[in-house]
């Protein structure tokens, strides 16, 4: 369980987070989303206690990372890869943690086999490959056997055997009950394996919601239509949570119109159009993706325009 | 993969002998500083064998202290030791590995604690040893001459300890100097610009106050240390101990409140 209450970090006047309030459970993985810059990496500083908030605080556990008789055995971290000394094996870098806690060369030896680094754990650190370097990062993150980790762009430079098993390997954790924060400016990454999202824009929290529900706010699901005979349509479809909207067609075709129709499915559309033998020239079902739904929120963060949708959706549904 | 266990209080927990033995294993455990302590060991023997081999009765090195002349590589082998001591601090902060050291002690002090009870233990132990066996070999040489000295005299073991404690506390502040500044080439400056060459050019100054501080600057006052006989305008080793200490200290303090107070 992490919380962020009233989290902010100032560099002078500028304001690289502000005023961050969120709650990371347990049992699922939580997408820590944002564009570059927008204050994912110092959010994660914070709550490793690496920087101090200007105001606010966070805790992990219960309490403050710092307070922690063993932070190891509490939170695992992957920060930025490269906080290894490239002079020093895997093996040694990872015992040299283990030592400040206790940790026997046993668990050492464990979490080398688990990351895959078996063969390379006696070879310095200086060789490695980016993706050597985030398994050597996630080995020291899991040393401590931690009930949550926090990982910072962990499929970063990774190949696809590299990302599969970060992805595998996150919701394992989930699935063992471990609170795991991953960040990520890559929508598409964080739709396959986060249940819940944080989205920040400029530092500020834009929405703390499921994957789900974020397409939703987005607009949703809709289908679109073009028919001759939009009029006759329409009315069979009116219903109370049904809007029909005409929209003008791109390339505008004699006796043909498009029509967004929203709150009910192409079958059901399919079906109405056959009893009633209304001539239908297309039916596609448009989902808005999850890239544009998060587009659509970071925009406007960069824009500094009013929040048009800001609506933070309290954790409902699957994710809680 | 284990299972976890949340609810169970963990095993583990930080104690300062593990904090200080995990920086040992990170001492031991890179290829510098064995460089730089085998060197600084190579050169204090070396020169010393050629001290004490070259050495001829009456020449002009005859009103040398005879510890100092069997020790003359120590000034050299110091600049090893100065940047072992940089590389300790500094060095993380180059490579990004201070984020996991603090990440792991959170309480962040303790770790630049036995950062330098590790670099003091490691290199006062190997100093003194190389400074015994230098003496005793360079008198192999110098037993027939006039700078013929044996452990036993006035001064001797003295100057022998005193030779490996300023090398460990001259080292110490280079390496809260380069905590202080968290850059290798920035620590390297500041040592070699305010230990080095600032006492030089104050020398130059025309006024006797000025003089009677530069002895209490951390060379001159390692110079003292490691001298059997006292030597003409420096301090006696008592106040050369105790400036030098300070010196270490000061810069270590300084360091320790950086640390606590910057972000990392």
């Amino acid at each position: 369980m992490i919380t962020a209450h009233g989290l902010t970090k100032r560099y002078g006047d500028r304001t690289v987070v502000q005023d961050l309030d969120f709650t990371v459970r347990p049992g699922t993985v939580t997408g820590f989303l944002g564009p570059n810059g927008a204050g994912k990496s110092t959010t994660m500083r914070m709550l490793l206690g690496l920087d101090t908030p200007t105001q606010g605080r966070s805790t992990v556990n219960g309490r403050s990372y710092a307070t922690h008789p063993a932070p190891l055995t509490q939170v695992g971290a992957l920060l930025e890869a490269r906080s290894v000394h490239p002079g020093r094996s895997a093996f040694n870098h990872l015992m040299a943690l283990a030592h400040t806690h206790g940790i026997p060369r046993r668990r050492v030896e464990e979490v080398i086999d688990l990351a895959g680094l078996t063969d390379a754990a006696h070879r310095r650190v200086k060789g490695f490959s980016l993706g050597m370097g985030q398994r050597l990062g996630v080995a020291s993150a899991l040393l401590g056997d931690p009930a949550t980790v926090i990982l910072d762009e962990p499929v970063n430079g990774l190949d696809p055997e590299g990302v599969l098993w970060i992805r595998t390997l996150l919701t394992s954790l989930a699935a063992e009950g471990r609170t795991v924060l991953v960040s990520s400016h890559l929508m598409s990454e964080m739709a396959l394996t986060a249940d819940h999202l944080i989205v920040i824009g400029r530092g500020r929290l834009l929405a703390d919601t499921t994957v789900a529900e974020l397409i939703r706010s987005a607009g949703g699901a809709s289908v679109k239509v073009v028919t001759p005979q939009p009029e006759e349509l329409k009315a069979h479809l009116t219903a109370p949570n049904v809007t029909v909207t005409v929209t003008p067609a791109p390339v505008p075709t004699p006796g043909s119109h498009e029509l967004r129709i929203r709150g009910v499915d192409t079958a059901h559309i399919g079906r109405v159009a056959a009893t009633h033998a209304i001539t239908l020239h297309e039916l596609t079902p448009q989902t808005v993706s999850l890239e544009q739904a998060f587009m659509d929120l970071t925009q406007e963060s960069v824009d500094h325009r009013p929040h048009r949708q800001h609506q933070p959706t309290p954790a409902t549904g699957a994710a809680a | 993969m284990t299972t976890p266990h949340p609810t169970a209080s963990p095993p583990y927990r930080i104690t300062p002998p593990r904090i200080l033995r995990a920086e040992w294993h990170k001492l031991r455990s890179l290829r510098s500083t064995w460089i730089t302590v085998i060197s600084a060991v190579v050169l204090v023997l070396g020169v010393g064998l050629i001290m004490g081999a070259t050495y001829t009765s009456g020449g002009g090195d005859s009103d040398v202290d005879t510890v100092v002349l069997s020790l003359y590589g120590s000034m050299l082998a110091q600049i090893f030791l100065v940047v072992l001591g940089i590389l300790m601090t500094a060095g993380e902060y180059a490579t990004g590995m201070i984020r996991s050291s603090l990440t792991a002690v959170p309480a962040r002090l303790p770790v630049l604690w036995a950062k330098a009870v590790a670099f003091a233990a490691t290199v006062f132990t190997v100093m003194l040893a190389t400074s015994v066996v230098t003496f005793a070999a360079a008198q192999a040489f110098l037993h027939d001459t006039d700078q013929a000295a044996s452990f036993t005299d006035p001064g001797i073991l003295r100057a022998l300890v005193g030779n490996a404690g300023a090398l460990t506390l001259t080292g110490l502040l280079a390496l809260g100097l380069g905590a202080l500044l968290r850059s290798v080439p920035g620590a390297i400056g500041a040592f070699i610009g305010g230990v080095m060459i600032l006492p030089e050019i104050l020398g130059m100054l025309p006024y006797d106050a000025v003089e009677r501080a530069i002895m209490y600057f951390p060379t001159q006052a390692a110079g003292a240390l490691g001298s059997a006989t006292p030597i003409p305008g420096t301090i006696s080793p008592g106040p050369a101990l105790l400036a030098l200490s300070l010196w270490a200290g000061t810069t270590l303090a300084a360091a320790a409140l950086t640390l606590k107070r910057r972000d990392v």
